[in-house]
């Protein structure tokens, strides 16, 4: 029995079993856990490359590199040869005339391309309907943007000189991707075709000109390309690229990854409880036929190399139809949400359906080998003693296999040895715990059996009589309850607090440049329109120059040389008060402070230049010199729309310094025009426009509230298969007893009532369980990784053992129905 | 195998089997000796717990010893481990049970196919056919065991009993299981194939009456041989 001959014997054997339909519980939990993981799978990698996209949509670029000099041009040629696309912009403040008008402008030179990700959207005249363009301003036009026509203004077809050369104005710029950053030093911006630039004269040698570097192409050469880029960097180049956090976009992405990877990990472990389940079953129904082999002569390797394979094939075949489900699954689902995502999907890799492979056979190895390898125990003699089962497997293979399992699957999803190793350290400690918790339980209900009816008393007592299997199911059934109370908590808070983040009435409009004779009449305009804005800040611009006496730039480790908070000036306010959306993580606000000349500096700020409490700051501010001393560190909410500072000095401490006020404001669509009177009634007024890119982060945070819900689906998908696998796990036992005590009189309706009674016991015990669980791991996930606030969740409490109660009962029910619907001799006669 | 019918295909000296129980150590087997020659018809008979079905088991090399010696075919049973005794098994034994022991998932020809297929036999198919034709399930090839009657199930595992033609039969209550019209064709039927197949018989039973078709009879009594004849 060996090579060819044996692979084709198993083969046999394994469509003999498929059709005796001994293998499709089996592979009926294989397929949903690899139809769970690759649908997971699929739907995040498309999501996430969505999210990606418009991310880069935002930066116009997937990577942007930005220099004070022009690159050298083998930068640019080694980019190509990554594979990456690029173009080429320029930046550069230009004062545009228009007749005798003039306005100080911020003027980008694209090439043909630009931008590489996203789209530009006009409009024909300001505050007309905006449409997305792919085109570019021909040679000799130029796209400017509102606040340029109102300065200036213009009507279309105007002629705008800059330097040398003259333009036509032919659209209002009303978006461009990458628009953002430190706008409070943007002019208004005016675009222009990047061979008109020599043309104008105003870039020359010395001119202060930032040339961006667009780069568009795949993670991997991305990826590749940034890593060559790494060591010919200058100290004046920036990298930017779509996953820098600090924004909300980049939260965002960063809490649905750890997010759908939590449930991923989740998935797997159900699914992995179902197929041990369905190998355990698929085994004990094949002592028989192992005994039956052994008896013909094969030996225990004989008997491994024909079950070994069918197990394998078995693998391969419901990997792929998992896959496929998976595939089909979220393709279902984007076009069942098609409404909700109306930009069009990136497709799907293949990556996920190879880890859905590699997912299926792991969790086959690991979760079935071992009461697979139990098979190759059965002693001969149980043709003849028919009671004889071979030893059970030794705890540490069957757990030591799974736990392997789980480890390499944890590992791919968390990407940190050291992170899973703790993972799953903590989460063996806590089965244990929760399975002397689950006997613990179980023996109480023992306690209150005596006062229920015959029916339930007997249900009851089936629990008992299996209390280790019993155990193992209260402890799965509560993992699935957990999982999914864990999971809708998660999405009902993580999102109201996304939503709260935005909410509707957030500032969407910054106006900055407001003078000091104008903010009362200014705050006076925005009563009177109703326009909910927010405190007006004065605002001085200084550069940091020395941290306790050294040069800032001998304090700042090498790759915090390109700082731009170092390089550039830093808007400087006072405030009497703490920001709402600030707080004192260090020190005391100036209320409790004892320290002359106080300064209060930005967290993150302060953690890069090595700040700390009490240490001497000095600021060049308009030629002169000021010291102070750093009094607190504050948090900062960058992504609340609110005007906020790296440094916040006392009232008084800059007032002979020549200061504006900021604020920002909300708008509504229909208020727009508003903007018009604003900038006539205060000329000097600056208003930047933010509610596109405010839209963009909304729809951002709908997919993933989309995404979120969906994902549960299949956790639930997985929790099913785990129900219903422990559930034909004592199909048989169920099926000799039904027969037994209807031989002997029981009722159909009674055995019915015991069936539902053994598993509404059963699952509400294990909503108990699970309702301990979700408190713990909803404690740890708020505090430790989402940083939401936590509070006692009392309606687990209730609805988890009510809703384990019903739907495991109901399920028990009706997957035991076949228990009493054949007649008792059949039943017996195959024993 | 025509080398065995000369000598003794089976032998036991001082044959002894212990299991420990919650009382304490249970001799089921103790000092049993015996020898069949090849081609001989034994009858291993005994009340019920008198230990013929251990002894079956201990001289089909299905269960060790816990003391003596056991020779099937030539081979030292007892020096082996479980694998080894599976080969001595493989293509030379041939067992029928009081429970048929049919594999509930395989077709009646797909049952008999299985110790060809795993002896490794071209014809496997051919072969199982021919024989279940000989026990007159001919009509019968695609039936699963649950759609056959005891006595058709209990043909069908005949069948796949002589399919390789083993030098040596256990049976084990062949008839336990069946009522006595259909026992008795059975029975026939066995013995017809094991004259066809000159094989040697080592059956056990309680049945007085079925025992005397074999030429010899052993009676156990509390795991000993109180007779030999």
């Amino acid at each position: 029995m060996r090579g060819p001959r044996h692979m084709r014997l198993a083969w046999r054997l394994l469509a003999r079993d498929w059709h005796a339909g001994e293998l499709r519980l089996l592979a009926a939990a294989l397929v949903i856990a690899v139809g769970a993981v690759t649908a997971i799978g699929f739907f995040s990698d498309r999501l996430n490359r969505a999210m990606t996209w418009q991310s880069a949509d935002l930066l116009g670029a997937d990577l942007r590199l930005t220099g004070a000099e022009p690159v050298p041009a083998d930068w640019l040629a080694a980019a190509t040869e990554h594979g990456l696309r690029h173009v080429e912009t320029l930046d550069f403040a230009s004062v545009v005339v228009h007749g005798d008008k003039l306005q100080l402008t911020s003027v980008k030179a694209a090439a043909p391309g630009y931008p590489l990700r996203g789209t530009l959207r006009t409009a024909a005249v300001p505050y007309a309907p905006e449409a997305d363009t792919g085109d570019m301003p021909a040679p000799g036009t130029v796209w400017a943007e509102t606040r340029v026509w109102q300065a200036l203004d213009l009507s279309p077809g105007a002629r705008i000189e800059i330097g040398n050369a003259a333009f036509t104005v032919a659209r209002v710029l009303t978006y461009e991707p990458g628009r953002g950053g430190s706008f409070f030093t943007m002019a208004p911006r005016v675009l222009m075709h990047r061979d008109d630039v020599a043309a104008t004269g105003v870039v020359q040698p010395g001119s202060r000109v930032t040339y961006s570097y667009l780069f568009a192409g795949s993670d991997t050469d991305l990826a590749r390309y940034q890593e060559w880029l790494k060591t010919r960097l200058g100290p004046h180049h920036r990298l930017f690229n779509v996953r820098d956090g600090g924004s909300s976009i980049g939260r965002a992405l960063g809490r649905a990854e750890r997010y759908l990877g939590l449930t991923s990990l989740l998935a797997v472990l159900l699914a992995g409880v179902a197929i041990a389940m369905g190998a355990r079953r698929y085994s004990e129904r094949h002592y028989d036929t192992a005994a039956m082999l052994r008896c013909l002569g094969a030996t225990q390797r004989e008997l491994v190399a024909l079950f070994a394979p069918q197990f394998l094939l078995l693998g391969l075949i419901a990997s792929t139809a998992g896959c496929a489900l998976g595939w089909l699954t979220q393709e279902a689902v984007f076009y069942l949400l098609r409404e909700v995502y109306p930009l069009r999907l990136p497709a799907a890799g293949l990556a996920p359906a190879g880890f859905g492979f590699f997912t299926g056979l792991l969790a086959l190895t690991g979760f079935a080998l071992p009461p697979l390898l139990r098979l190759r125990q059965v002693p001969p003699l149980r043709v003849i003693r028919r009671e004889l089962a071979p030893l059970p497997p030794s705890a540490w293979l069957v757990y030591g296999f799974a736990a392997m399992a789980i480890l390499i699957l944890m590992w791919r999803f968390t990407g940190s040895l050291l992170l899973t190793a703790a993972v799953l350290a903590g989460s063996l400690a806590a089965a244990a715990a929760l399975a002397a918790f689950a006997g613990g339980l179980l023996a109480l209900s023992r306690r209150a059996h005596r006062r229920v009816g015959v029916a339930w008393r007997f249900g009851m007592n089936n629990l008992w009589r299996r209390a280790r299997t019993s155990i193992g199911q209260i402890l799965a059934f509560g993992l699935v309850l957990m999982a999914m109370a864990v999971i809708a908590l998660l999405r009902t808070d993580l999102l109201n607090t996304w939503q709260t983040q935005l909410p509707p009435d957030v500032p969407n409009h910054f106006a900055f440049n407001i003078l000091p004779q104008d903010v009362a009449a200014t705050q006076g305009f925005f009563a009177q329109h109703r326009i909910p804005a927010s405190d007006l800040y004065p605002m001085v611009r200084g550069r940091l120059t020395e941290i306790n006496g050294r040069p800032v730039t001998q304090a700042v480790t090498k790759e915090e040389d390109g700082n731009e908070a170092i390089r550039r000036e830093l808007n400087l306010t006072w405030s009497a008060t703490l920001p709402s959306d600030n707080r004192v993580v260090h020190g005391a606000w100036w209320n409790d402070a004892a320290v002359a000349n106080p300064v209060s500096v930005e967290e993150k700020l302060a953690q890069k230049l090595g700040i700390g409490t009490g240490d001497e700051l000095t600021f060049s501010i308009g030629g002169s010199e000021r010291r102070a001393r750093v009094a607190s560190i504050r948090s900062v909410q960058w992504d609340s729309f609110h005007p906020n500072f790296y440094m916040i000095f006392p009232p008084g401490a800059l007032d002979d310094l020549p200061a504006t006020y900021l604020t920002s404001f909300h708008l509504a669509p229909e208020q727009k025009p508003l903007l018009t009177s604003l900038v006539r009634s205060f000329p000097a007024v600056t208003v930047l426009e933010m509610d596109q890119v405010l839209a963009q982060v909304r729809t951002i945070l709908a997919q993933v509230t989309a995404a979120v819900e969906l994902v549960l689906l299949f956790v639930l998908a997985a929790g099913f298969a785990v129900l219903f696998a422990a559930l034909a796990t004592s199909l048989d036992e169920r099926f000799h007893e039904g027969a037994l005590l209807r031989t002997f009189g029981a009722g159909r309706r009674q055995l019915r009532a015991a069936h539902f009674a053994e598993f509404a016991v059963l699952g509400a015990l294990a909503g108990v369980l699970a309702a301990i669980g979700t408190e713990l791991i909803a404690w740890a996930l708020y505090t430790r990784a989402f940083e939401l606030e936590y509070h006692f969740k009392w309606p687990v409490w209730i609805l988890a053992p009510l809703a384990g109660g019903l739907l495991i009962g109901l399920a028990g029910y009706l997957g035991t129905r076949r228990v009493v619907s054949r007649s008792p001799l059949s039943v017996l006669r195959e024993l | 195998m025509p080398e065995h019918l000369n000598g003794h295909i089976v032998s036991a000296t001082g044959l002894s089997k212990r299991v420990s129980t919650a009382e304490g150590s249970l001799d089921i087997l103790s000092g049993v000796n015996l020898e069949i020659k090849a081609g001989e018809r034994v009858a291993i008979v005994g009340v019920s717990g008198s230990g013929k079905s251990t002894l079956l088991g201990l001289l089909a090399g299905l269960d060790s010893p816990t003391e003596g010696e056991v020779s099937l075919a030539g081979e030292r049973l007892d020096r082996l481990d479980e694998d080894g005794r599976a080969r001595v098994r493989a293509g030379r034994v041939g067992f029928v049970f009081q429970n048929f022991q049919l594999l509930p998932g395989l077709t009646a020809l797909e049952n008999v196919m299985l110790p060809l297929e795993l002896a490794g036999a071209a014809d496997a198919e051919d072969g199982a056919r021919g024989l279940l034709t000989r026990v007159g399930l001919g009509e019968r090839l695609t039936h699963y065991p649950r759609q056959l009657s005891g006595g058709e199930q209990q043909r069908v595992a005949m069948a796949r009993a002589f399919a390789v033609k083993p030098a040596i039969l256990f049976a084990d209550e062949p008839t336990g299981n069946l009522d006595s019209a259909t026992g008795a064709r059975i029975i026939d039927l066995l013995f017809d194939l094991n004259r066809e197949h000159r094989t040697t018989l080592v059956l056990v039973t309680h049945d007085e009456s079925l025992a005397t078709r074999c030429e010899r009879h052993i009676h156990l009594d509390a795991g000993r041989i109180v007779q030999d004849r």
